[in-house]
């Protein structure tokens, strides 16, 4: 699951209120390499939950993303690749999503989110 | 130009079969749009605009959730079910019929070799874009795309590429959704498609996501009908499309209150083999998505257009490859396997229909 993904996922249980953005558990991150789209990137910009993007990539131990941001980086080619590595390049491999109110987790099993409810969620 | 059968006049007339007549005189009569003379198409189009739309909205729920009534164990043993027959049969499918895991697209009464069905996959993709008027205007692309019911993705990498957009699948099947990724991967489109095990009755993405809502074929396994479409509208971005495409008995007639016992009789052996539980009707689809206050509602039967298909699988089935991997694949395959025959019964009844239903998200 990479960073892209985790960006539009939340935690559906009934009765929770705000289920994004999902915590991140991690066990294993895999790099995993991505052509460079500049135009991509700079579209995904103006759609990505930057607060959640940067603390997912955080916990996944990729650091370099800056707290906050505005359009004008995007002339940055730096900044670019940054973005271009934590929402694309980093894949939680085996580890969880957790709900960030009940703190139920999601697993992740070989790149594959598992959000199935149980029946007492729905 | 391939013709398709639409609702004929009658059931135009009645507009929705399955409604209590109290309620038909005060919905608006449905717009008829030719789509084109020289196919003789016809497409009924549902005015949602409606001043009684609370209305409405009742009586869909009455009418369909009364045959809905499955239970949440019971919904755990279907969802469980469906996650172990594509578990165990999905690998066999694509080795024999391909990554598309849908029925093909023809012209009515014809013959076709088993080397078009591929090609009748990608048609099928294509005329359901078309039907809902996602093929016209090349500067209106989506460029977020929900593959609900996913299979092994075979949708989501088609559309993702053919529009350069960013396609999501969900799936019962960890199965299909690990070889969804992994073909995704393998065709360069890992940066552009991912697929998470999730249900469709409660999909974990928030409100508005997507520009497309694509379910191919998926629709027939929701125990909750009313959920699925709710679902289906709420992940649908404003001024987004849904595309709904799946197996729906036919439209009761005003007269009746259900399917005769025979006909109950004949889907229900199809349930227990393809995991499946009740089956509606595309008018009944319909009366959902109004409630869901979305617009521009077409809908069509596409019966005639998926005749070959089934004769198709089944004569697959019978190869020696096809009957050894069936009979490798597990029991729930075989069942399944055994049951394609009463498919085709229930299309030559006129009692299952391949139904297409599109709609938009109002902005």
């Amino acid at each position: 699951m990479r960073l892209l993904t985790h960006n539009m996922l939340s935690s559906n249980i009934k009765g929770v209120v705000n289920g994004f953005p999902l915590k991140i558990e991690v066990v294993k991150v895999v790099e995993k390499e991505v052509d460079f789209n500049i135009d991509f990137l700079k579209n995904m910009f103006h759609k990505v939950e930057w607060k959640a993007l940067a603390e997912a990539s955080r916990t996944m131990g990729y650091t370099e993303l800056p707290e906050n941001v505005d359009a004008a980086m995007l002339d940055s080619d730096d900044f670019l690749h940054k973005f271009h590595h934590a929402l694309l390049e980093l894949h939680l491999e085996e580890g969880a999503l957790v709900c960030p109110e009940t703190g139920r987790k999601f697993p992740v099993q070989k790149g594959i989110p598992n959000m199935l409810l149980h029946e007492d969620e729905v | 130009m391939l013709n398709s059968t639409c609702y004929s006049t009658s059931s135009i007339q009645s507009l929705n079969p399955t409604c209590p007549s109290s309620l038909i005189s005060t919905l608006h009569k449905p717009e008829i749009h030719y789509i084109s003379q020289n196919t003789r198409t016809r497409i009924v189009t549902y005015n949602t605009k409606r001043r009684r739309r609370r209305m409405a909205s009742v009586a869909a729920m009455n009418a369909v959730s009364s045959s809905q009534e499955v239970g949440v164990q019971d919904q755990k043993e279907l969802k469980k079910g469906i996650a172990e027959l594509y578990d165990e049969s999905s690998g066999i499918w694509e080795d024999i019929w391909g990554d598309h895991m849908h029925h093909g697209y023809y012209e009515p009464q014809s013959s076709v070799e088993l080397s078009d069905h591929r090609a009748a996959q990608i048609r099928m993709i294509e005329q359901a874009l078309t039907f809902a008027s996602l093929n016209e205007d090349a500067t209106k692309k989506p460029t977020s795309i929900v593959d609900v019911g996913c299979g092994i993705g075979g949708s989501s990498r088609y559309l993702a590429k053919k529009y350069g957009a960013q396609a999501k699948g969900i799936t019962l099947s960890p199965v299909q959704a690990q070889r969804a990724q992994a073909l995704a991967d393998a065709q360069g489109l890992g940066d552009k498609v991912s697929f998470q095990v999730a249900d469709a009755l409660n999909q974990p993405f928030p409100d508005g996501q997507f520009d497309l809502v694509w379910s191919m074929e998926s629709g027939e396994h929701m125990p909750d009908k009313e959920k699925f479409v709710g679902e289906l509208a709420r992940v649908a971005a404003p001024g987004g499309t849904i595309i709904l495409v799946t197996w729906c008995h036919r439209d009761l007639s005003p007269s009746e209150e259900s399917l005769l016992p025979e006909e109950k009789e004949l889907l229900n052996k199809i349930c227990k083999s393809f995991y499946l539980p009740a089956w509606c009707s595309t008018a009944d689809y319909v009366k959902l998505l109004q409630s869901n206050s979305l617009q521009d509602i077409k809908a069509a039967d596409w019966s005639e257009n998926v005749a070959p298909f089934w004769p198709a699988v089944i004569k697959s089935a019978l190869t020696w490859k096809g009957f050894t991997s069936v009979i490798r694949s597990g029991w729930k395959t075989i069942k399944a396997a055994l049951a394609m025959p009463l498919m085709i019964e229930g299309y030559k009844k006129g009692l299952i229909k391949f139904a297409i239903i599109t709609c938009r998200k109002p902005e």
